[in-house]
Formats: C-alpha cells, sequence, structure tokens
C-alpha cells in the first residue's frame, strides 16, 4: 500500500483544510450560547467551509472547531486524499483500507500525551470549565459531546468500544446520554453492568483526529482502535486514563474520564437531530458522572451540528452506513454494483444496484440489511439494477417511478427495530422503539420474457447504435451547442 | 432573584398549590447556566408570589408563552452516596 498522509490529530486536520480553503478561522468572540451552533448550522446549510472558532465567550484559550466533516471535500482531506475527490473514489479508498490488515495501537508515556498537559482532580471537577455550547435554541442542556468517542471495555472479553453517543451536560459532574439498546455501549451495560448493579468505567475524547472520529461513527465490527489504525495507515497513540485502565488517543483535546451508573438516571434531550427536527422525547438516559478532566493547552472543542442536511450526521454516516452495507451484501455473495445513501435521506435510504441474478434477489437484500446490526438506522431499501447509476438520483427516481409495482414491489416489514428518533414514527412507536420498513423492488422480473416484456429503456446510451453516439458526441459543438462539460 | 427553566410534556405538570419534584436548569448568566438541580418546589402564575422566575419548555423545546414565579423548597440529592 503506498504511504497514507491522513492528519493525525485535529489540529493537524485544521491546518490542513485552512489551508485547502475548507476551514475559515474566525478570530472575533463568539458566545458558546446559540452564536456558535448557529455558525455551525449555516456552514452545514451552506456546504460552507468549516468554521475554527479562536476567541469563545468566557473561556479564554479554548477554540471551537465546528462541522468537520460535513463535505465531502473534507473527507477525502481526512483520509489524506486530493479534496476534489469524487465520492465514489473516497468510497474506494474507504473499502480499501478497511480491508486490509488490522493495525494494533501502540501505547504511549504519559509525557508524550498532549491530553495530560491539564488534568482536573477531586473537587476541581467541573464540566462548567469547558466551553460547553448550547448548539440549537430550545435544546435540552448545553452537549458536551456532539463530534467525540466514549470509550469503554468489556471487563470479561476485553473488547475496546469507541462510538459517538452524544452526551448532554446535566451538572458540572453529571452527564446524561442517548445510548440505544442495540449499540455496542448498549449491549455491554445491559449484558454485564446493570444486572450486576456495576457502574460502567469510561472515556469520552473530544477534538480527535478525523478518523478516530470517523472510526467511532462507523457502523463496522473492527474493534475502532483498530480501525483508525487502517484507516490511517499507522498505528493510533493511545495513553492510560488518570482515573481508570481505559486507553484513550493521546492526541486528543479533551478527556472527560468517569463511570456510567447503573442506578442513577437524569433527564436527557431533547436535541437536534440527524434527521433534521427535535424528534425523541426527553427522557431519563445512560448517566454519566465524571471523575477527572485532562486538557490540552489551548484545547479545541469539536461540533457537530445536527438538523436538516447536510452535516456529519447524514453526509458521513451515509457514506459509512452505505459502505459497510455494501461489505454486508458482498460477503453474501449478491452481485451487487454498489450501495448509496444518499445523504439527503438522511441515511433513511439504502439504494443497492444489483445484477438480477434470480427471484427474490431484492427480497434477500432487504432481509439481509434490515437483519442486521445497522437495521435500526434506516427504513428504506430501494433495489434498482446493474444498469442504473446509484450516484445518480435522476436515474434511480426515474427507475423507482417507473418499475417498481405499486402491488408486487412493494414489500412491508412490521414490528421491527426502530429508534425513537424517527420523525414518522407515531409517539407509542417512539417509545418503544417499534420499527417498520419497506422495499421497493425496481427489477424487472426475472420471469418476464427479456425480449417482449421487458420494456426497452429510450434514452441516447441505450437505443442508438455506437457509431452513431460517436458522430453526435464528435459533432456536437459543430452542431452548435456549447460545450458539454 | 434567580431564573429558572423547566421542561414539561403537558401544563398539568406545573399544579399550583403543592410541592412539585422537578428538574429545573438556571438561567442566570455565567458558566453554570442551563446546569440542572432537582429540588422540591412550589410555583405560581402570579408572577410576584414567589421569589424567582420560572419559563416554561415543552416537550421539543418550543418555548411557552407561561410563565411563573417558583420558591425552591430544597434541592433533593437523589445522587447514591457512592458517587459523591
Ligand atoms: C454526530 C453523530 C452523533 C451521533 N449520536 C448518536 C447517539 O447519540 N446515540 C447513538 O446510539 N448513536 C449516535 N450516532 C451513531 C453512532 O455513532 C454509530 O451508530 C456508531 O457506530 C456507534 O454505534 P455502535 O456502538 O453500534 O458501533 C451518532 C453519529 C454521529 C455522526
Amino acid at each position: 500500500m503506498s504511504k497514507i498522509s491522513a492528519p493525525r490529530s485535529n489540529r493537524e486536520f485544521i491546518e490542513a483544510c485552512v489551508k485547502a480553503g475548507d476551514a475559515v478561522r474566525i478570530k472575533q468572540e463568539v458566545d458558546w450560547e446559540n452564536e456558535a451552533g448557529a455558525i455551525v448550522r449555516r456552514a452545514c446549510e451552506l456546504g460552507a467551509a468549516a468554521p475554527f472558532m479562536e476567541k469563545i465567550k468566557d473561556y479564554p484559550g479554548f477554540s471551537y472547531f465546528g462541522a468537520p466533516l460535513s463535505t465531502y471535500r473534507r473527507m477525502a482531506i481526512s483520509l489524506g486524499m486530493d479534496p476534489a475527490s469524487s465520492l465514489p473514489e473516497i468510497g474506494k479508498e474507504y473499502l480499501k483500507r478497511t480491508n486490509s490488515e488490522p493495525i494494533a495501537p501502540v501505547l504511549v508515556d504519559r509525557k508524550d500525551a498532549p491530553c495530560k498537559e491539564n488534568i482536573l482532580m477531586g473537587a476541581d471537577v467541573d464540566l462548567c470549565k469547558l466551553p460547553v455550547p448550547l448548539v440549537h435554541d430550545g435544546d435540552g442542556g448545553r452537549y458536551v459531546g456532539t463530534w467525540h468517542a466514549v470509550v469503554t471495555k468489556h471487563p470479561v472479553r476485553g473488547d475496546v468500544n469507541w462510538g459517538m453517543y452524544r452526551q448532554m451536560m446535566f451538572d458540572g459532574r453529571t452527564m446524561s446520554g442517548a445510548v440505544f439498546p442495540f449499540s455496542d455501549l448498549g449491549k455491554q451495560l445491559s449484558e454485564y453492568y446493570l444486572p450486576r448493579g456495576l457502574s460502567c468505567p469510561f472515556a469520552t475524547a473530544i477534538g480527535l483526529s478525523p478518523l478516530a472520529a470517523m472510526a467511532a461513527c462507523a457502523p463496522s465490527p473492527i474493534p475502532e482502535p483498530e480501525l483508525v489504525g487502517m484507516l490511517s495507515g499507522e498505528p493510533a497513540r493511545l495513553v492510560k486514563c488518570e482515573t481508570n485502565d481505559l486507553e484513550v488517543p493521546a492526541d486528543a483535546e479533551i478527556i472527560i474520564e468517569g463511570e456510567i451508573c447503573p442506578d442513577y438516571k437524569v433527564e436527557e434531550g431533547p436535541f437536534g437531530e440527524y434527521t433534521g427536527y427535535r424528534t425523541s422525547p426527553r427522557d431519563f438516559r445512560v448517566t454519566f458522572r465524571v471523575n477527572c478532566i485532562t486538557y490540552r493547552n489551548n484545547a479545541t472543542m469539536t461540533i457537530s451540528n445536527m438538523g436538516v442536511p447536510q452535516d456529519e450526521g447524514q453526509l458521513l454516516r451515509s457514506f459509512s452506513l452505505g459502505l459497510e452495507l455494501e461489505k454486508l451484501l458482498r460477503s453474501q455473495g449478491i452481485p451487487v454494483t454498489g450501495v448509496y445513501m444518499h445523504p439527503r435521506s438522511t441515511h433513511h435510504m439504502m439504494i443497492v444496484g444489483v445484477k438480477p441474478a434470480y427471484t427474490g434477489i431484492a427480497q434477500q437484500i432487504a432481509q439481509l440489511a434490515f437483519g442486521s446490526k445497522l437495521g435500526p438506522w434506516f427504513h428504506m431499501v430501494m433495489v434498482v439494477d446493474d444498469q442504473t447509476d446509484i450516484y445518480n438520483w435522476d436515474e434511480v427516481y426515474h427507475a423507482f417511478c417507473t418499475r417498481c409495482h405499486p402491488e408486487n414491489g412493494i414489500h412491508i416489514y412490521r414490528n421491527t427495530t426502530g429508534t425513537p428518533l424517527y420523525p414518522f414514527a407515531t409517539p407509542h412507536e417512539r417509545k418503544y422503539s417499534i420499527g417498520s420498513k419497506v422495499l421497493f423492488d425496481c427489477l424487472w422480473p426475472v420471469d418476464w420474457d427479456k425480449t417482449n416484456d421487458v420494456p426497452t429503456l429510450v434514452s441516447f446510451k441505450n437505443v442508438y447504435p455506437k457509431d452513431i453516439q460517436e458522430r453526435v458526441l464528435a459533432n456536437w459543438e459543430s452542431y452548435g451547442y456549447p460545450q458539454v462539460k | 432573584m434567580n431564573q429558572w427553566e423547566v421542561f414539561v410534556m403537558d401544563m398539568s405538570e406545573l399544579a399550583e398549590g403543592k410541592d412539585l419534584e422537578i428538574s429545573i436548569r438556571t438561567l442566570n448568566p455565567g458558566k453554570q447556566k442551563y446546569t440542572y438541580k432537582h429540588v422540591r418546589a412550589q410555583v405560581s402564575s402570579t408572577l410576584d408570589k414567589f421569589p424567582d422566575q420560572l419559563q416554561v419548555r415543552m416537550g421539543r423545546g418550543q418555548l411557552s408563552q407561561a410563565k411563573f414565579s417558583i420558591k425552591v423548597i430544597e434541592e433533593i440529592r437523589r445522587l447514591p452516596p457512592q458517587y459523591s
């Protein structure tokens, strides 16, 4: 593999983004209460450069970096690729790297870990000392974790998990978060800690390298520290925590250590979510008690602002969910041309291109996808044939509106696993995480006669002889048309 | 005078004339703004009845027009002692 030169820390990433014109340095003071959030939101909605806010009201010495991976350009930069790389190119690179050999992390000494430059313990521990932003007006609280990793370890199996689960500041020593029961951390809690009444050590790492953050929200079965190594082509640098035996990224900006309480819950939410709404009800959720905070000098807090497309919640998650689902389908030998989730679908629709090799292939795809660990995150599967460009919504939409039979092509799956975040779900379904799903099968039935029953697609590419196509393309400008880019 | 805010799903959660157990967050300016306390309190729609003010948000963050005064009787520590 050729040497990868991806940014190894949030600081290197900001530098690379500024250099490419994909981040702006904001020198004037910004308020942590709504203003910073509003800047990030507007940048997301415009697809603009990421704001690096260097001066925060009440918090001298701290800065914010918002919308870190809300464009494909910044995603390419995070992978050490040309910022102009196309989405299929970025996807190909992600698949190549995540199918390579795992690269184990290395443990570094505390003195080589910038995240240990400042340490708050005991009575000094207070989350209000960090510039925790009020991301959206009307949120249930200031959110500490919007672009971060919650690090935990299974006490018996030793599996390490980094997950991006939002965390709200309840008070100076308490956070509450949305940890869904089907997530790795949710399972760890319900399987081990809660039945035993034991508290679960955790560490929240904020201001990660972009690939560490990408790993934390990637739905991959590979343990995240190894996944970061594979994505960046070198071992992740980890360091031991101060108050528990977890290991955290040494170059992170801020580390919050503590324990998840099995017997104490406080309210969390509401919060702006990836669907573009505040949907999930305020509730008593997983509660994190903070015992120690460590941070770099001039620490930068990272902010993802979830709302209408497009932010990391749609762009990055659509990207990694789609590609992990593609791996799943390929592992089952299904002849897919690719899987794409359009960010505007807020990763609710999985578009699959497949060679219609046998009857029921679309249902097989839907059942595998919906039945997988990733199933709760989307509720629509649309299957098109291998001639349709899955990245071209015009083509996909045309296929959907012309080939999906209203009776035979739409399949509904009831009583599946849902989340409280689905805006269309009834209040009862949200409360109990009850889902339902739909498959849109846009393939011509295999038992139709290919010559007489299957309609012919009437397009320039499909109906004209090759020599005519070439002649028309060669003469296009001499006919009087402007050049087609 | 302190300013507080509470989230409710229904206004009936703010019954007047009796002790309520609620989580309220401070709106006083400063670094503690938006941190919560779990308290026993009484509320009144008569704005000068109690010393502090209470603003209300509904389940999805919508600010209610209703305003209350509030008396915080005591902070309730629900946190089990092992985490203190
Ligand atoms: C900005 C952002 C915020 C997220 N917040 C949450 C969250 O609050 N709860 C959750 O379960 N997943 C959340 N996710 C998705 C998880 O990070 C994702 O499912 C990840 O793979 C961890 O899940 P796992 O434990 O199942 O591997 C978020 C993703 C992003 C990009």
